[in-house]
């Protein structure tokens, strides 16, 4: 074999290398979403409190992180994906609230959350009897209610930490702040909902 | 009796969890689509030429900007604020910024009187 072949030959193998490298991490990547597209967009939805806004917000998170952050290791990718989405939301708020000052200025009061149908919004029943169904769905409008009225950061918190399952130092890093603080927000957010539900806290089939 | 904070985020976790299982077909389909679209965007990134047209435009009108200012002065400075403004004006996020500017102004103003949290 002589020198041009042999480097043809590794040229070759590398980009072989490179291209299957780039498929499994594209792979590792749609199964990361797929993994966490569910949870997410009951997060967002919790958050703005609209089915299809929180599709968007999520798509556009998912866009995101794909282009942006794709190429970074599988485990960095949950922070990351929830710092985007927790943006996205925080930017629908400030959207919301300059919609809603035109809206008063042009005499249209914001109806906001009134237009929102908590119960024509939950999801469909399936696999459980009608009782329990129904209690679990009372509690799960209870609890979204609960926390949807939580401050922005101790939602954030309380959401990334139960809800999605990141641990303190992941939680921070979606949201941006110290570790300290995490633990502030959510500690803060757990004694809110225990106020706000009452101290038995939330109450689905699960709890008998 | 009192629960713990561990049961308490326990139990509303299960109630998630019971919620995002019950989510409907048409919804599932919705985020399956979104998913692709975004691993389809991950290959094909925004166009470069088309990335850097409004940033170009921006960076002429500062460097007349900076020469103006500087009458008769043999030699061009370039401030540090400047040069901040133009890595901001640079990045990736510069399309969506250009396309939401008076949105941005607007927050602006809101954020002086505000506090944000």
């Amino acid at each position: 074999m002589n020198t041009e072949t042999a480097t043809y030959a590794v040229s070759w193998v590398s980009e072989q290398s490179t291209g299957t490298r780039a498929l499994q991490q594209e792979q590792q990547l749609n199964r990361f979403l797929a993994e966490v597209e569910r949870r997410a967009l009951r997060i967002a939805e919790i958050g703005v409190r609209d089915r299809d806004d929180a599709l968007d917000l999520v798509q556009d998170a998912m866009i995101k992180l794909a282009r942006k952050y794709g190429d970074r290791s599988s485990a960095e990718w949950a922070p990351l994906f929830y710092r985007i989405l927790q943006n996205g939301v925080r930017d629908w708020h400030r959207r919301q609230a300059v919609r809603n000052r035109v809206m008063v200025w042009f005499g249209r009061g914001a109806s906001g959350d009134d237009e929102y149908d908590i119960v024509a919004a939950a999801p469909d029943p399936s696999g459980r009897s009608p009782d329990e169904e129904l209690q679990n769905s009372e509690a799960m409008v209870s609890l979204e209610a609960a926390v949807h009225a939580l401050p922005a950061r101790q939602r954030e918190a309380f959401m990334l930490r139960t809800f999605e399952g990141l641990n303190v130092a992941g939680t921070a890093t979606a949201m941006g702040c110290s570790q300290g603080s995490v633990k502030t927000h959510y500690s803060r957010a757990i004694h809110s909902l225990r106020e706000t539900l009452g101290e038995h806290g939330p109450q689905g089939s699960e709890d008998g | 009796m009192k629960k713990s904070d561990e049961q308490i985020a326990r139990e509303a976790k299960a109630l998630f969890d019971a919620s995002v299982d019950e989510l409907d077909a048409a919804t599932l389909s919705t985020l399956n689509q979104g998913r692709h679209r975004a691993l389809e965007a991950a290959q094909s990134p925004r166009g470069e030429l088309l990335r850097w047209v409004p940033a170009a435009g921006i960076a002429a009108a500062v460097l007349v900007g900076v020469m103006v200012s500087l009458p008769g002065s043999g030699t061009i400075e370039v401030m540090p604020s400047t040069v901040a403004d133009m890595e901001l004006l640079l990045g990736e996020d510069s399309l969506d910024m250009f396309e939401e500017l008076e949105f941005y102004s607007v927050l602006d103003v809101m954020d002086q009187g505000d506090d944000v949290s």
